[in-house]
């Protein structure tokens, strides 16, 4: 049995669903929808105590690191390896997930998040906003809902994540200009660790991520969106994702455009 | 092969260790992180970032202490270390992120200021080589750290301590009935919270005590001193 508790397929909430979609291995999604705080409620907290997407349980067995449980997925189950063999590739797959998890998805989320969550809080009763932070379990997370909340995050802060964002992206055009796939030869979960977070790029930062500027991730990112099991992936979303990644095919001139329209 | 390395620092404690249990010696560079030998140009060269532990293997660098010990793994499985099936290869994965993410940042900072950390005038000019990023964690390091970063990182280090104690529930080891790259990975930072005074759980330990009595370890056990010196980043953003 394999239970994946999760939220709309992107980010660390994508990247179990992408990889189950490429090893085409069945499992039952649970949707937790963040935007109604669902992950700090009750019964997401029995499943993952620290109230963070995703969570993935399968036969009794709880992960809630994505970046490790993509390894597991890839262990436990049959369908195509989405690791590279060659050890050195394999440190590189690695190191490049991991300076996904560790700087560049968390200064997405610093910029994305005071975009969109921030103003809605505008106006909002504060102890009422601070009985929704009472029920955030890690110390961490709760501290930046307080700066969303209270719209309390530095403007040195934000600068520094579009640095780190610009960096970032200058990084990856440069690797996909060197090799075909973010590790190396093939597609491996690299791959999905940062489509899971750039995906969107050519709509979300159109003034970055474009022809002339990234050719080399624009063309990674042609041939990830033309991936069946990643479109279907992205279709599973009930929000605004599915609807979003089909606009971005269009968008990129890519197959399947229209298939979630 | 060649290891880029120092004394007092816990992450090239942890690839020594694996370097020891697989009987490998490469060649080694010994850091001095008290004389900030770390920042000089010469060694920018080998790791822009400015720390250590880096590897060198076949004209290749591989750096990231954690993920230096699985690709020590991957390439000399014998003995295995990464973990006997998916689960507790998971279980070592995830205590190796943990260790980057919510242990060696506040134990740097928790040490820094248990032992009245300073950077001295020499050093100052060096910073300005660094990485924005580890620039501005020295400059903060030198102005000193607020009452309110202290407490967070003494908060997290008490949770990390609840975390492995719950996760040796199970056992003796850290991801299961073997000895794992998880256990090699938190061992030499987990191993310094006692000098600091922070008290650790019973069940820790217990499973610092059979850590320490494995030759492997016994091998480095004079690297292992807590020293005043920056670890990784704290997280900016949850
Ligand atoms: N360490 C976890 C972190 C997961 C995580 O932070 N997920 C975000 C969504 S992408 C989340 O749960 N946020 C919860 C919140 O902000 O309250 C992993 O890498 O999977
Ligand atoms: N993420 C790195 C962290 C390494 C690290 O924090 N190294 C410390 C010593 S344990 C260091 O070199 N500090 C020196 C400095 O920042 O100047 C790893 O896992 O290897």
């Amino acid at each position: 049995m394999l239970d994946v508790y999760t939220w709309e397929p992107n980010a660390n909430s994508g990247k179990p669903l992408f990889c189950l979609h490429e090893k085409a291995v069945p499992f039952t999604y649970h949707y937790i929808d963040m935007g109604a705080h669902e992950h700090h409620g009750a019964e997401f907290l029995a499943i993952n105590p620290d109230g963070t997407i995703p969570a993935i349980v399968h036969d009794g067995f709880t992960m809630t690191e994505s970046t490790p449980a993509m390894e597991y997925i890839d262990e436990a189950f049959d369908g195509p390896s989405l690791r590279p063999a060659e050890p050195y590739h394999r440190w590189r797959m690695r190191m490049l997930l991991r300076y996904m998890d560790n700087v560049v998805a968390p200064a997405l989320a610093m910029i994305a998040s005071n975009r969109l969550a921030a103003p809605r809080f505008i106006g909002q009763d504060a102890d009422e906003l601070r009985a929704m932070l009472e029920r955030i379990p890690l110390p961490e997370r709760r501290a930046t809902w307080e700066k969303l909340m209270f719209q309390a995050t530095a403007p040195a802060d934000l600068a520094e994540s579009e640095r780190r964002v610009g960096d970032a992206i200058r990084r990856f055009d440069g690797i996909l200009g060197r090799r075909e796939w973010i590790a190396g030869d093939s597609f491996s979960l690299a791959d999905i660790g940062v489509f899971a977070t750039f995906y969107s790029l050519p709509t979300a930062r159109e003034e970055q991520v474009n022809d002339a500027a990234t050719p080399h991730l624009m063309r990674w990112l042609r041939t990830c969106h033309a991936r069946p099991a990643l479109q279907a992936a992205l279709r599973m979303g009930k929000g605004f994702i599915a609807q979003r990644a089909a606009e971005i095919r269009e968008k990129l001139g890519v197959a399947g455009a229209a298939a979630a329209a | 092969m060649l290891l880029h390395y120092a004394p007092g620092s816990p992450h090239s404690a942890a690839v020594r260790i694996v370097l020891g249990e697989k009987g490998l010696e490469p060649e080694l560079h010994k850091l001095d992180l008290v004389g900030y030998e770390q920042h000089s140009p010469a060694y920018l060269a080998i790791n822009p970032h400015g720390m250590v532990p880096v590897f060198e293997d076949d004209g290749r660098k591989v750096f990231e202490s954690s993920l230096i010990l699985e690709y020590l793994d991957d390439k000399w499985p014998d003995p295995p270390l990464a973990g006997t099936d998916p689960r507790q290869r998971y279980r070592a994965r995830k205590w190796g992120k943990y260790v980057e993410t919510h242990i060696a940042p506040h134990l740097a900072i928790a040490r820094w200021a248990a032992l009245h950390g300073k950077v001295p005038e020499t050093a100052v000019a060096g910073l300005s080589n660094l990485l924005p990023a580890r620039c501005e964690l020295w400059l903060s390091a030198r102005h000193g750290f607020g009452h309110e970063q202290l407490t967070a990182s003494t908060q997290a280090i008490f949770a990390a301590c609840k975390r492995l104690a719950a996760d040796l529930a199970d056992g003796e080891w850290l991801c299961g009935d073997s000895f794992t790259l998880g256990d090699i990975a938190v061992y030499p930072h987990a191993a310094q919270f006692g000098a600091l005074g922070l008290p650790v759980p019973r069940a820790v330990d217990e499973w610092l005590a059979r850590v320490a009595a494995r030759p492997s370890v016994q091998a480095i056990r004079g690297d292992l001193f807590p020293l005043a010196v920056m670890g990784p980043e704290p997280g900016r953003w949850g």
